[in-house]
């Protein structure tokens, strides 16, 4: 579900550079627009019309390792990794990390290796309370053999110095490193058990018509390890994290405006993935979700079992969004979940850069148990998109 | 003394007004010119340097090597090391302009990779709104022009042949060329951050457009942080393939300003002796002026006047004019350099820096520089006059009829300094040059210069006896005037001296040159007919394809090859030519060294280098040569040294097929043909003109390409033809004031003449026939010396500044008429500057007594 | 020899002066004329008029029998080469030549062959004394033999007339006379007419005839100087 993210932060990324002058919507920046250029008329007699994009279809099964791997094929891809690192002294902060690779249909009858048939593209963060907002940096580059590539096989994914490499085998752990200006990180992440299909056995639906889905599992609960660098101090952390593992070629529904995510890693070593699309008027067009115990068996949520209610707004000074950063989940089975985030700024916020502007922040997830005392019962990330309405690029 | 000063010493330069102007004139001329040279050359290398810094961005570092480009493995090495923070690669194609005699640099990049290291270069698609523009800077038939660009290139062109060539862009399309073949591409949006004329597209499209794939020409290196360039090249340089180089991106700036610099110091020595010429004129005037007013300074010194005083309120004059001259000079530089750039463009006629546009900046310092000068030279010119007129002893100089000569120089002449400096210029010539500019060569010709007005008393005694007595009364006066007192002819011909030395001597450099260029044209151009597809680093290029084809065109008997390259030798060195031909019995190699044939046991392959290149390494034939060819360091065996003009940093030519098997660059850059005998050469051109498309190869004739070389040739020299023109010009204003000044002195004795029966026009003669005589002297004393000038300039400084010789071709008969026609010329402007002593009552006359 | 007939001659200027009013002058052959008189009345520029350099208002000027008052500059200055001989109070002894040259001077204008010129020349140096110094340069001498080597430059060529303007003005008065002498003796043994201009009284009384100029005309003061 994170396609409109790529949109946000890669695509807008090459978007500032070719039209630095210009409004855009989110709308406008995501996949489905750019689809239009990329199938458009081949005017150079060496640009032979590539191959389409296959479609995501239901009852293919999974196979791993292999499909912890890239899938050129299809448009877009994307390695998404979100978790709670807690340092020797108990402090604790969110960290995300994401791959992405976008197949353009350019040059792909181009010998050059510096064709850009692939881009590759990166975004970081880290959520810590002490600085009251977000430290993020990303990186983007056409694929370059050794230096930017998604390849197939197994979970290697690189841009320049930053990688996450490791899914060699279904039950491999991952290891991944990133260096930006004021903050980085060195981590293991070792999943102990099998991924988690989402959907209908990886098959994911995002909007009424099937033709808008993805493949699509995940990796909670996987317990984190290694180093942490803020402002050239560098902190032992250990923690847990959630990555997804995301493959499509046509995702985004007409008429969406935006959505909210979350993935939370639940204590009693289950894990609980919801996500809702909205329309323009912020009404919910498509929801699912899926719930898995400790030993990883999976409850897929269907539209109809999963409903968001917002409960606390936050405006960010900068932006001027207002954010739903409370939010209220209802379950089908009539569980009613508490969404309260690590703080209230986790606004990515980089018009100065790339022009995206999202909340991409970790939350706590909270249950009110028999006797009313509300407890907290997981941790993990809110995504929400769609908020900021224009972007100044 | 502020009253003294303005009343008897400027008030002096007003009354003589024709003296002080020319004086004035002369030190403008000579500013104006060294100024304008800096001024152009200044802005050139600004503009130049401009282009760089935009292409180079905020690189720390760039990797370079053949023009041509090299192997992209050596990319992700740098890239992936932690001294590296970004590392943009860049293609950098001269594309071919179909049909056009222009070519556009279309820069091939990585978008991602610009951003952080060149942002200039970050293109701004053009349809905004439109859902198109979103990846148009990947897209591979997307190009996107500079402003500049897309004026030029949206007019048509007027070729050299008088034709007029259609615009590159079309439609909103832009016709290249690559190989043969050309193609469109779509003008997609501009470069809002580029000047010149530059374009940008996507390096993979633009790898595979130009046939250029695996290939880059430059990569750009942002170091780490903490990361010095220094420290970085030591940690990376060990990696590279050889004839590649890191270096600073201001160094390819300076390399082009040493590429121009031997010529432009070349030029700025034209300016100086200019200048120097200008000094003369105001000693000739000064020295003259403080003669007349000898008796005003004897009674001043009477009165009280210190002598001092007298020195400074001299020197006080020479000053103003110095400094009037100097601001004229200073303006009219500025209006000069404007005009040579809407003229001739940046490269001063030379060519080292076509295609940039470059824009006038005003400098203080060099324009007080320039003042400064010109104040130097006024002060300087007068600095001997005012110091003699200081020495006089009031007394003497105040008595009647000691009058009318003394205070003017007598002939003492000095020879021995004279014989000194003649000895020093010889020792100069021994010098080696330094960094590349041949100092003693100049120091040589200063010598040889100041010896040469030193010698003209005793150059005078030696001729005037040899010229005979005649029966005319004015030339007898004439001669036995000259004859008394050749110290005079020094003050009169010393501008003439050097302006003339200088002339001739460029003359006979030229001459020399030209015919060795037209010789050496001939001997390398031996086919019948040309084709190239572009010059070296260009898109075009002829493949084996290609080569096929020209021969099957019927009329081709046979079909020569010719592969250019430019590499790197060293690091320090400026790129280096490499022709790959085959070798063949008579393949019209202008060899002074060594012998064309393939040497038979050598375990290495060939190369016959040129001068420059045997100059430069130090090395001859039999000795190694290393070339990084196909990213190795191959050796070859020099077995021969040949003339090149075309390539001032050296060339070496190896045999194609040792170059193929090191290279596997199959490229041709220049077919020449023979035809077949009886075949018409017109019909064969016509032929190969449709075979591939008369827009896609230059197809030319022998004789063609001798004119053009030899237009471009005239036309580097032009502006060196113009300077030697003005500073003829000075030397000229030296005559006339001098023969006006000396009129003056010598009223009484025309007024004498007068009585005796000279009609004016006698009086005129005279002063024509003194002036003549004068300049004649002047005039052979500066061909004399100019011949030396000329050898110098021929055997040292050529051979220094741009390591090429030549055979000594002296224009007798240029240099001849050149010489009486400045003598003719010097009698008109003498008789016309003496004009007003003949105007003057001989009653008068006669009366002042002295 | 030479005849002056009513000579006019008005100075330019507001208002305009009359020098000249029908002044009338005859000098024979072998004559030697003094003019004195006061400074301003015009003696130099009688003299100028005679010698054709200065315009005249009115009035002939007639030497051997040709009138020249209406001959135009160039002829005027070919009739001076081979008529008048000049002597200077500055000398203009051309420093450039030796003496020999500087008295062949007027030959040379008469376009006389050069070793006639030559002998001509040196013959008049042995006549004025300096015979022996012939090839020497003008600047070793002093000012009353400079002003004698002007002498025999004046009289080289024969001339029917010899114009001497102060000729004593620069020089003492011991070498004055001397060189008067000689100036006025080689003038009467050559036959020429001589005009001599002079503020010395004592010079003036060596001449023929003395006449002062004054109010226009010249009055014959011989006997009374």
């Amino acid at each position: 579900m994170r396609t409109a993210r790529l949109g946000w932060g890669g695509m807008a990324y090459l978007c500032r550079m070719v039209q630095r002058a210009r409004q855009l919507s989110w709308a406008a920046a995501s996949v489905g627009a750019l689809m239009m250029v990329f199938t458009g008329p081949a005017v150079g007699q060496i640009a032979a019309p590539a191959a389409p994009y296959p479609a995501v279809v239901p009852d293919q099964p999974l196979q791993f390792p292999q499909d912890f791997g890239a899938h050129p094929d299809y448009r877009t891809e994307w390695w998404y990794i979100t978790g709670w690192l807690r340092d020797e002294v108990g402090v604790e902060r969110g960290f995300q990390l994401t791959f992405f690779r976008v197949r353009t249909r350019i040059g792909e009858d181009n010998p050059s290796r510096f064709a850009p048939r692939q881009l590759v593209l990166a975004h970081a963060a880290v959520a810590d309370p002490a600085t009251g907002r977000l430290r993020h940096a990303e990186r983007a580059a056409r694929a370059y053999p050794g230096l930017a590539e998604a390849v197939e096989g197994r979970t290697a994914v690189r841009v320049g110095d930053w990688f996450l490499a490791g899914g060699e085998a279904a039950l491999a752990g991952y290891r991944s490193r990133i260096e930006a200006e004021d903050f980085g990180f060195e981590l293991a992440f070792d999943p102990g058990r099998a991924p988690v299909l989402n959907g209908s056995a990886g098959f994911s639906q995002k909007a009424p018509d099937p033709l808008n889905a993805s493949y699509y599992y995940s990796r909670p609960q996987l317990k984190v390890s290694g180093t942490l660098k803020l402002d050239g101090r560098t902190l032992a952390v250990t923690g847990h994290a959630w990555l997804d593992h995301e493959w499509s070629s046509e995702i985004l529904p007409e008429g969406a405006r935006g959505w909210d995510w979350i993935g939370i890693n639940l204590h009693d070593g289950g894990s609980l993935m919801l996500f809702q699309m909205r329309d323009g008027e912020g009404r919910a067009m498509w929801a699912a979700g899926t719930l898995a115990d400790a030993r990883g068996e999976a409850r897929r949520l269907r539209p109809d079992e999963v409903r968001f209610e917002p409960l606390r707004y936050w405006q960010s000074p900068r932006t001027g969004a207002r954010y739903p950063v409370e939010w209220r989940l209802h379950l089908a089975d009539g569980r009613i979940l508490h969404l309260a985030p690590l703080m209230d700024d986790q606004e990515l916020d980089s018009r100065a850069s790339t022009g995206a502007v999202y909340w991409e922040g970790a939350v706590r997830l909270r249950e009110a148990s028999s006797d009313g005392q509300e407890r907290e019962t997981g941790q993990g990330y809110l995504e929400m998109t769609g908020y900021a309405d224009r972007l100044r690029m | 003394m502020s009253a003294l000063l303005g009343r008897l010493f400027l008030a002096s330069l007003l009354r003589r007004r024709l003296a002080t102007a020319l004086s004035l004139l002369a030190i403008a001329l000579g500013v104006a010119l060294g100024l304008a040279v800096q001024l152009i050359h200044a802005a050139a290398l600004d503009e130049f340097g401009r282009g760089m810094r935009l292409i180079a961005g905020e690189a720390d570092l760039q990797l370079i090597g053949p023009r041509e480009g090299f192997d992209e493995s050596i990319y992700p090495v740098l890239a992936l090391r932690p001294e590296v923070a970004e590392a943009s690669p860049l293609l950098v194609v001269e594309a071919r302009l179909p049909g056009r005699e222009d070519s556009l640099e279309i820069l091939g990049v990585d978008l991602f990779r610009i951003a952080r290291v060149q942002p200039g270069l970050l293109p701004l698609a053009s349809r905004a709104g439109d859902e198109d523009g979103r990846f148009a800077a990947l897209q591979p038939h997307n190009v996107f022009l500079s402003a500049e660009a897309r004026t030029r290139l949206g007019e048509p062109q007027l070729r050299s042949d008088g034709q007029s060539a259609p615009p590159a862009i079309r439609e909103g399309m832009l016709w290249v060329q690559s190989g043969v073949r050309s193609f469109a591409l779509q003008v997609a949006g501009e470069l809002p951050g580029a000047t010149g004329r530059l374009a940008v597209m996507d390096l993979g499209a633009a790898q595979q457009h130009f046939d250029r794939v695996g290939v880059l020409s430059r990569i750009d290196l942002k170091l780490a942080e903490g990361v010095s360039p220094d420290a970085a090249r030591m940690a990376l340089a060990p990696l590279l393939p050889p004839g590649l180089a890191l270096r600073v991106p201001e160094a390819a700036a300076s390399e082009v300003g040493a590429l121009s610099r031997a010529y432009r110091v070349n030029l700025t020595m034209l300016a100086a002796i200019a200048l120097i010429t200008g000094g003369f004129l105001v000693f000739s005037t000064q020295l003259l002026s403080v003669a007349r007013r000898r008796r005003e300074f004897a009674l001043l010194r009477a009165l009280g006047l210190e002598r001092r005083e007298l020195l400074r309120g001299l020197l006080a004059e020479g000053a103003v004019v110095g400094l009037a001259g100097g601001v004229l000079g200073v303006v009219l530089g500025h209006g000069l350099a404007m005009a040579a750039f809407q003229m001739v463009g940046g490269d001063l006629g030379a060519g080292f820096f076509r295609g940039t546009r470059p824009q006038l900046h005003f400098d203080g310092m060099l324009i007080v520089g320039y003042l400064f000068l010109g104040v130097a030279a006024g002060v300087a010119g007068t600095w001997l006059p005012a110091r003699e007129a200081s020495r006089v002893a009031p007394a003497r100089a105040l008595k009647a009829g000691e009058a009318a000569h003394a205070g003017l120089p007598q002939a003492r002449g000095r020879p021995a300094v004279g014989l000194s400096l003649l000895a020093l210029a010889a020792m100069a010539c021994l010098m080696p040059p330094v960094e590349g500019i041949p100092v003693g060569g100049y120091a040589a010709v200063a010598c040889l210069l100041t010896a040469a007005v030193l010698l003209l008393p005793q150059l005078a005694r030696a001729l005037l006896p040899l010229l005979g007595r005649g029966q005319g009364v004015s030339w007898r006066l004439a001669h036995a005037r000259l004859s008394a007192t050749p110290a005079q002819a020094v003050v009169a011909g010393a501008g003439v001296i050097a302006s003339v030395a200088l002339a001739s001597a460029m003359a006979i450099m030229v001459s020399s040159f030209r015919v060795s260029v037209d010789d050496w044209l001939t001997q390398v151009l031996p086919a019948d007919l040309y084709v190239r597809a572009s010059s070296s680093s260009g898109s075009g290029y002829l493949d084996d394809a290609a080569l096929a084809r020209i021969a099957s065109v019927p009329g081709v008997a046979s079909v020569d090859t010719t592969r250019l390259v430019n590499l790197r030798v060293s690091d320090e060195e400026p790129l280096f030519s490499v022709l790959a031909r085959p070798v063949r019995g008579n393949w019209g190699l202008p060899l002074i060294a060594g012998s064309t044939a393939r040497p038979a046991a050598s375990d290495v392959p060939p190369a016959w280098i040129s001068e420059a290149a045997a100059d430069r390494l130090r090395i001859g034939v039999g000795d190694r040569l290393r070339l990084p060819l196909g990213g190795q360091m191959r050796e070859f065996v020099v077995a021969g040294i040949w003339r090149d003009y075309a390539r001032q940093h050296g060339a070496a030519l190896i045999a194609s097929e040792d170059y193929v098997a090191l290279t596997g660059d199959r490229r041709i850059n220049d077919a020449a043909i023979e035809v077949t005998p009886g075949a018409a050469v017109g019909q064969v051109a016509a032929a190969l003109r449709a075979a591939f498309g008369a827009e896609h190869v230059t197809i030319a004739l022998p004789g063609e390409i001798r004119a053009i070389s030899l237009e471009i040739f005239d036309r580097t020299f032009l502006i060196t033809y113009l300077m030697e023109a003005v500073t003829i010009m000075i030397g000229l204003f030296g005559v006339a004031t001098t023969s006006a000044a000396l009129a003056t002195t010598r009223e009484g004795e025309f007024g004498m003449l007068r009585h005796l029966g000279f009609t004016r026009s006698d009086v005129g003669r005279l002063i024509a026939m003194e002036g003549a005589l004068t300049t004649g002297l002047g005039v052979v004393s500066g061909l004399l010396a100019g011949g030396a000038i000329a050898w110098i300039l021929i055997e040292i400084i050529n051979r220094q500044s741009f390591h090429w010789s030549m055979e000594l071709a002296v224009p007798w008969a240029a240099l001849a008429s050149f010489a009486i026609g400045l003598v003719l010329l010097a009698a008109l402007v003498a008789r016309l500057a003496g004009a007003r002593a003949m105007r003057r009552s001989a009653v008068l006359a006669v009366k002042a007594d002295w | 020899m030479l005849s002056v007939q009513s000579l006019r001659k008005t100075l330019p200027g507001a208002p305009p002066r009359p020098l000249f009013d029908d002044l009338m002058l005859e000098v024979a052959e072998g004559e030697c004329v003094a003019i004195v008189g006061e400074s301003g009345t015009g003696k130099s520029t009688l003299l100028n008029c005679i010698a054709g350099l200065e315009p005249v208002d009115g009035g002939r000027i007639v030497i051997g029998g040709q009138r020249i008052d209406d001959l135009d500059d160039d002829a005027l200055a070919r009739l001076r080469r081979g008529a008048f001989g000049f002597v200077f109070q500055a000398f203009h002894i051309l420093p450039h030549l030796s003496l020999v040259q500087n008295v062949a001077l007027p030959l040379w204008l008469l376009k006389v062959a050069e070793t006639e010129a030559r002998v001509k020349a040196r013959e008049l140096l042995v006549r004025i004394g300096l015979g022996e110094r012939a090839d020497d340069a003008p600047h070793t001498l002093s000012g009353g033999e400079l002003q004698r080597v002007a002498i025999a430059r004046a009289l080289v060529h024969a001339p029917r007339v010899v114009l001497a303007d102060e000729p004593t003005g620069n020089l003492d008065p011991g070498r004055a006379t001397e060189v008067l002498d000689l100036l006025l003796a080689q003038i009467r043994e050559q036959g020429a007419a001589g005009v001599l201009v002079t503020h010395s009284r004592a010079a003036a009384r060596r001449a023929d005839r003395v006449l002062e100029l004054a109010a226009g005309g010249l009055v014959d003061i011989t006997g009374r100087a």
